[in-house]
């Protein structure tokens, strides 16, 4: 092994990277872009859900029915719709995803102590957020009519209000969150972003990086070469993870600072961690690129092979317990799920090395089994 | 060290199914230039891969310095000894370092200590006449400085061989040259061996010895003049005065009958130069007589064609002549251009560029790469507006009556704009289509076309199975099947062996002589430009010389002398000898020197002093004229 070579490989590598423009932009601004634009645009949160309101009835009742959600912090109101026709075309248009519907006689109904109906129009094309807004719009419908109910019993027995309104429900559900406190779900999402980022950034780069060469032909400089293979792939990869690591620190601080996500954890075992991976997800780009020949299949091999299991299998959406036995399996076998784990955990839990050391080493026999693979299949001598 | 450099005997190589080369046995010896001379696909580079280590191969045995290049670990041990350059212009050298970084950056990869490193790279970028574009970054040189920054990185770590794969190929004339004398300089005074690829015929003299590769076989190995044995012969050559016919007749004796321009040219097997030059002579009076006769030794190409003839039999084009096109204007010329000029944005692209082409003329546009040829054909098939100046075709203004225009020409591009996923014959439905041409003409013009190109037994084959050959003959037919008045073609026979470039020339010289068609080339084959009638020099977006091929020979003879070549066992030393007297048009070929002087009788003083040497005359070639002049316009450009 001669480090002269491994320096001068690694080199010209960084200042290729440095002066190619798409390279430069590659290595340094889409992984922070991409947590940008997925921080701010891949939110579970369903919070100000636009809303209309149908009031045929136009009594005190339903002004103060209504006012129940104009007030709530799930819903912002966007005014009252004529009729069904016009709330159709609101939802249809997207301008609205909930309409409430009040019917005639709606204040007279409630005042003779008959049932009153009311109509929610949800927009369901997305079902969980369907789920999500008629759970609101039925725990403040129950809450109405448990104080129609409290006010009524109090004017008839002449107990206080309060009381009624206690015995009605007896029993209160208390619930407090552990470790995402406001379950907001950034806090949640941000550190697996940087998963995510990292599953996807060092492959491409180093994929494109070993093929660009193949393409071009200055991969025969190298195999005419006496440089050994070991010294190739150290001299070649070195500035990828490098750079990776790089953006890892950077993604940690995008988090921090610009997502507020707490650190709860071991910033030296996280920042370790982090490493592995990188290293892992390089030597997922060191295998794709001594399989293929041209940056174009580099691209979509990276891509179908790191983007699609990390978004699925990783528990970056679906928590990888809800995952059938089959897509557990292969959560299990990627890589992705182990590092989510230990952002999960070093981030929200406060864990570090005591908790985490299972996946870190699962992440480690992943990254030896790459690069043995890369470095088993990397000829100077290929067949064609 | 054993005096065989690289040795191998029954080498092949296979891709998948494809066989690539086989049978190969070749033997290169310590300090000579080694030439693999072939088309595209003939297997050079497979060969040139294996002998660097860099490819394995199924069978035979091939050795280099000795070692049996079999296994991976004995191929290892010997690439400290070797220098490779593979295929493409610069494209194993990295394009965003400087000049000076790609030669540091060879050095380290190949350890060579510092101080020795900076040595040889002074030395080498002055050799090449880098040294002043050391910052440069590569991709910002021109196609034949990379070549040079190439070499020079290949030789950094003084390698004993060096394997440089058609390393003139895309590289202009001048850069050709000049990259040709380098290497030969480097070869004599390091004792380097080398091993070059080319598919340039023309470029086999620079080789000392050389084999001939056609379809992954050697057809023939040995010394220049040992090859030319094989099939010994004469070229005749005459102006006819009734051209067609007389190609007529020559070819019902003859097999390699060419036209070039209003000449034809014959290869006489086995006849000498008198006896060739009677025999050409009694056919063609019975076809209407020629003048101007003129005879000579065979060249490389018509040795390669001929030992090609009876296993090669796809390459032969239909007979049957063109189907008589619609009809022009007769009165009004093929193609004119009149004062045309292109700039984009500053840069003068194309400027005062006026030229008339006749109907059945063939006109060759000659320049480097940037010189403005295909901007020139751009603006006048009205892809491209001109800035200022304007054209006509067939008598119709190009700016105002664009869709007539476009029915009235046709146009072949160098990639040959195929559809490779489809049949030869749905290639030609499709342009038939796209050109409009109504159901009945469209089975009448695929017939034709099929006919034309020789491709009736393939019309159900997909493109992309067909040879390079044939591709270009079904892509010549694809651009005349709405029978155009005036055919542009923009380097048509890049990748083409010279059987089927001879075919294709052929197609050619029908189409303009008995159908009229107007013919507009653009080609870097200097070879290629001797074909043609009439012939267009641009240089700096300028039309330089506007002349026949042998005017133009007859001009530079009178201004810059004769060519002469020297030959001998002492003729590489001569060369000094020539440079103290003053004679400096002198160039290496292989064991020969060209010089361009106009006092022949002082050269053969000169030489007559040294003894051994011969001179003896040689006909002036338009890549003769075509260098001399840009050199020229080069000098007075002041770079």
């Amino acid at each position: 092994m001669k480090l002269e070579r491994v320096r001068a490989l690694a080199w010209k590598e960084w200042r290729e990277i440095v002066r190619d423009r798409l390279f430069f932009a590659l290595a340094f601004v889409v992984p922070a872009l991409l947590m940008v634009l997925f921080g701010y645009g891949l939110s579970f949160d369903v919070e100000n859900v636009p809303f209309a309101l149908i009031d045929h009835d136009r009594s005190v009742q339903s002004r103060d029915y209504g006012y129940r959600f104009i007030g709530s912090r799930y819903f912002d109101f966007k005014g009252y719709a004529a009729d069904e026709a016009d709330a159709y075309d609101l939802i249809a248009g997207g301008e609205v995803r909930a309409v409430l519907v009040i019917p005639p006689g709606f204040g007279r109904d409630l005042a003779q102590g008959r049932p009153a109906r009311v109509q929610t129009l949800i927009d369901g094309t997305f079902p969980n957020r369907a789920l999500t807004i008629r759970g609101y719009v039925s725990a403040i419908n129950a809450e109405r009519s448990l104080d129609s109910a409290a006010n009524y019993l109090a004017a008839r027995s002449g107990t206080p209000y309060a009381d009624v309104r206690a015995r009605l429900q007896p029993v209160s559900l208390e619930v407090r969150y552990l470790f995402n406190e406001a379950v907001l779900s950034i806090w949640s999402l941000a550190p697996k972003l940087i998963m995510l980022i990292l599953m996807i950034s060092p492959p491409f780069l180093t994929a494109l990086g070993v093929v660009r060469e193949k393409e071009n032909g200055s991969i025969f400089n190298i195999y005419a070469s006496d440089i050994s293979r070991g010294e190739f792939l150290l001299g070649k990869l070195a500035p990828y993870v490098a750079i990776s690591c790089v953006n890892s620190l950077l993604l940690w601080l995008m988090a921090v600072g610009l997502y507020r996500v707490p650190f709860k954890g071991d910033f030296a075992f996280f920042a370790l961690a982090s490493m592995v991976y990188v290293a892992c997800t390089t030597g997922i780009g060191l295998v794709v690129s001594v399989l293929v020949r041209t940056q174009i299949a580099a691209m979509i091999v990276t891509m179908v092979i790191t983007l699609i299991p990390a978004v699925l299998y990783s528990g970056l959406i679906i928590p990888v317990a809800s995952l059938s036995d089959a897509a557990s399996f292969v959560a299990h076998a990627m890589p992705a799920m182990y590092y989510a784990d230990i952002v999960a955990g070093c981030f929200l839990k406060g864990a570090g090395g005591a908790e985490l050391w299972r996946p870190l080493l699962v992440l480690a026999l992943y990254a030896c089994a790459l690069f043995a693979a890369g470095y088993a299949l990397f000829s100077k001598r290929p067949a064609s | 060290m054993p005096d065989w450099v690289i040795r191998s005997e029954g080498f092949g190589k296979r891709y998948g199914k494809r066989q690539a080369v086989s049978g190969i046995s070749l033997a290169v010896r310590a300090g000579e230039l080694f030439g693999l001379i072939g088309p595209d696909g003939a297997g050079k580079s497979s060969l040139m891969k294996a002998v660097a280590g860099v490819l394995k191969y199924d069978s035979g045995t091939l050795e280099v310095f000795g070692t049996d290049m079999a296994r991976d670990a004995a191929a290892e041990s010997v690439k400290a000894r070797i220098g490779l350059m593979p295929q493409g212009l610069g494209q194993n050298l990295y394009g965003d370092l400087s000049v000076e970084e790609n030669v540091d950056f060879f050095a380290k990869l190949r350890l060579v200590p510092d101080e020795l490193a900076r040595e040889r790279k002074e030395k080498l970028l002055g050799v090449t006449r880098l040294a002043n574009f050391r910052t440069r970054p590569m991709k910002q040189l021109s196609g034949g400085m990379k070549q040079k920054l190439g070499l020079v990185c290949t030789l950094i770590h003084a390698p004993e061989l060096i394997v440089l794969d058609e390393p003139t190929t895309g590289v202009d004339p001048v850069s050709r040259r000049d990259f040709w004398q380098i290497l030969a300089e480097l070869v004599s005074s390091q004792g380097l061996s080398a091993l070059v690829s080319t598919a340039y015929m023309d470029e086999a003299s620079r080789f000392a010895r050389m084999a001939l590769m056609h379809e992954g076989r050697v057809l023939a190995q040995g010394q220049p003049k040992e090859i030319l044995a094989l099939r010994a012969g004469s070229v005749v050559s005459c102006v006819p005065h009734e051209q067609v016919r007389a190609r007529a007749a020559l070819a019902a004796n003859y097999a390699q009958v060419e036209a070039l321009g209003p000449r034809l040219r014959v290869f006489v097997p086995e006849l000498a130069r008198e006896a060739a030059e009677g025999a050409v002579t009694r056919l063609i009076d019975a076809a209407g007589g020629a003048t101007a006769y003129d005879s000579g030794e065979a060249e490389l190409e018509d040795v390669f064609v001929a030992l090609l003839a009876g296993s090669h039999t796809s390459a032969d084009a239909g007979e049957a002549s063109a189907a008589p096109a619609a009809a022009g204007n007769a009165a009004a010329p093929a193609i004119e251009a009149i004062s045309l000029a292109r700039r984009f944005g500053d840069f003068v692209a194309v400027s005062d560029v006026s030229f008339t082409v006749r109907e059945g003329e063939i006109f060759g546009l000659l320049g480097a790469n940037g010189a403005g040829k295909t901007t020139a054909i751009k603006m006048l098939t009205g892809i491209l507006p001109p800035s200022s100046g304007g054209g006509r075709i067939a008598g119709v203004d190009i700016a105002r009556e664009l869709g007539c225009v476009k029915s009235r020409i046709g146009y072949m591009s160098q990639a040959f704009s195929l559809y490779l996923d489809l049949t030869v014959s749905e290639n030609i439905r499709l342009y038939a289509g796209l050109y409009g041409l109504t159901r009945a003409e469209r089975a009448a013009r695929l017939d034709w076309v099929l006919e034309m190109a020789g491709l009736h037994a393939l019309a159900d084959t997909l493109a992309a199975e067909l040879p390079m050959g044939q591709r270009q003959r079904l892509a010549l037919g694809c651009a005349l099947v709405h029978r155009p008045r005036v055919l542009f073609l923009d380097e048509p026979t890049s990748g083409v062996d010279p059987v089927g470039r001879r075919a294709f020339w052929d197609v050619l010289f029908r189409l303009s002589r008995v159908d009229g068609v107007a013919l507009l080339v653009t080609t870097h084959y200097m070879s290629e430009a001797e074909h043609c009638d009439h012939l267009a020099l641009m240089f700096a977006g300028r039309i330089v010389a506007d002349a026949t091929p042998g005017a133009m020979k007859a001009a530079l003879e009178q201004d810059m002398g004769a060519l002469y070549e020297v030959s001998g066992e002492k003729a590489p030393a001569f060369a000094p000898v020539l440079a103290a007297a003053g004679i400096t048009g002198v160039s290496v070929h292989g064991r020969n020197l060209h010089v361009l002087c106009r006092d022949g009788a002082r050269l053969t003083a000169l030489a007559g002093g040294q003894g051994g040497l011969q001179v003896r005359a040689r006909a002036l070639t338009m890549e003769d004229v075509f260098v001399e002049r840009v050199r020229a316009l080069e000098k007075e450009a002041g770079r």
